[in-house]
């Protein structure tokens, strides 16, 4: 008997991961704390360690809560200010 | 639609299990006849035939495309029958509405799942509960439309526990969650047409928690009843405590929705009295919370101020459901999301 599989095709994907950028040295470091329990303690930590090791500069910047997406707002002024973003989710 | 094959001596569970399909339970196989069949039930649209492979939605966190034949596919899976397709066809337009959040209610630790509820002659027809027992088993359109609705989001939307859906306890109305209106015993009108949709058959979808007992046998005063609804609405454990957007479903029984009706109260009092009485003291969910997601005008309140569950007696969306007895309901929201009430079309 032959059925019918039930996922359905894919559309586009809304926004994909932006290529590494090899040489860190010189570029100015955002990042983005979306405000979930710990995640300021990740996020603070990679950025220690990358300022200490490649002498980044790192700028913060919250999103307004955890469980929407980032106001059109912040992400522009974040994408002016910063070469590289490191945001994440923690709990 | 790409076909498996079901050998001799396997189910359609075996094969689904395989291929990290299904919700684990059995399933109706959903061949191409009985696909087409359920397809062909739907009504043309200004006198000409529905496009089956129109994409109705894209949903996240997959980006899967909602077709009718897709949604058709899970129906039949479900043990659907074909005159409940329009209802979930409208489910699906109304999970993918921006206001709904559905990425985030997918991406959450939160136990939420999409409550259906099913308005006016689309309720009728299709057979749905809105009385005894209408959260419960025992009704093919309850169980089935429900089912499909999370089958959808396991297999079109990618929803499935882990990589899907980051739930830390899941929760039964996960597996399915779908409710009729009593239409015939509200005392004040059908809920669609309250909110804005002024159709003969409509559905609403709540992202909420599963519903919490309110129980009251004695009262006939509304304020004896409504202080008890009040009373499962103001809790620490519920996201509603610091997420002053969030909304409540409060599922009135009949009798509970008669007894305020006939002391004279609309609809728009009873939520005006619960935003009034669910209230907590400020300084208590400082305590409890130290990321607060409130209203600008609440965080200026002081310790010893009572502050309401939710920002707006708006949010406190009331809806009359069950039958005999005097046992209501409180829905809390996962907070970052609204309830979206469309009219059903194909």
């Amino acid at each position: 008997m032959l059925i019918h599989t039930p996922e359905g095709g894919v559309g586009e994907i809304p926004a994909v991961g932006a290529a590494s950028i090899p040489v860190l040295a010189g570029k100015k470091i955002g990042l983005l704390d979306n405000r979930k329990p710990n995640a300021d303690i990740v996020l603070e930590h990679i950025a220690e360690r990358l300022a200490a090791r490649t002498g980044t500069e790192v700028v913060r910047r919250d999103n307004k809560n955890a469980a929407i997406p980032c106001e059109d707002q912040v992400l522009e002024g974040i994408a002016k200010e910063v070469e590289i973003v490191l945001t994440g989710t923690a709990d | 639609m790409v076909d498996v094959s079901v050998e001799a001596g396997e189910t359609v569970l075996d094969v689904y299990e395989r291929n990290g399909w299904g919700d684990g339970l059995p399933l109706e196989a959903p061949t191409p006849e009985r696909v087409d069949a359920m397809l062909r039930a739907l009504a043309p649209v200004n006198g000409r035939p529905v496009d089956p492979d129109e994409v109705i939605a894209v949903l996240s966190p997959r980006s899967g495309e909602a077709t009718r034949r897709t949604i058709a596919i899970n129906a039949v899976l479900a043990g659907c029958r074909p005159e409940h397709l329009p209802v979930l066809i409208s489910a699906v337009r109304a999970l993918a509405h921006p206001d709904l959040n559905l990425r985030g209610v997918n991406a959450t630790t939160h136990p939420v799942a999409p409550l259906l509820i099913v308005h006016g002659q689309a309720a009728v027809e299709g057979g749905f509960n809105a009385g005894l027992g209408a959260f419960g088993p025992g009704n093919r359109a309850n169980a089935a439309v429900g089912r499909a609705l999370r089958l959808i989001l396991l297999h079109v939307a990618g929803a499935r526990p882990g990589p899907g859906d980051a739930s830390t306890q899941g929760g039964p109305a996960k597996y399915g969650y779908c409710v009729a209106e009593n239409l015939d015993e509200s005392p004040w009108g059908g809920y669609a047409r309250s909110v804005g949709v002024d159709a003969p058959s409509a559905i609403t979808i709540h992202c909420g928690e599963a519903p919490h007992n309110v129980h009251d046998m004695e009262s006939e005063e509304p304020a004896r009843i409504l202080d008890k609804v009040a009373s499962a609405m103001t809790s620490t454990g519920q996201n509603n405590a610091p997420i002053s957007q969030g909304e409540y479903f409060v599922a009135l029984c009949p009798e509970h929705a008669a007894a305020c009706a006939a002391d004279g109260w609309t609809r728009d009092d009873v939520a005006a009295y619960l935003f009034n009485q669910a209230r907590m003291r400020v300084s208590e969910l400082k305590r409890a919370f130290g990321l607060r997601a409130w209203a600008p005008w609440m965080q200026r309140l002081s310790d010893d101020d009572l502050v309401p569950m939710t920002e707006a007696a708006a949010n406190i969306k009331v809806v009359v459901i069950g039958g005999a007895g005097k046992h209501s309901s409180v829905i809390p929201s996962w907070g970052m999301t609204r309830s979206v009430t469309l009219p059903v079309e194909p």
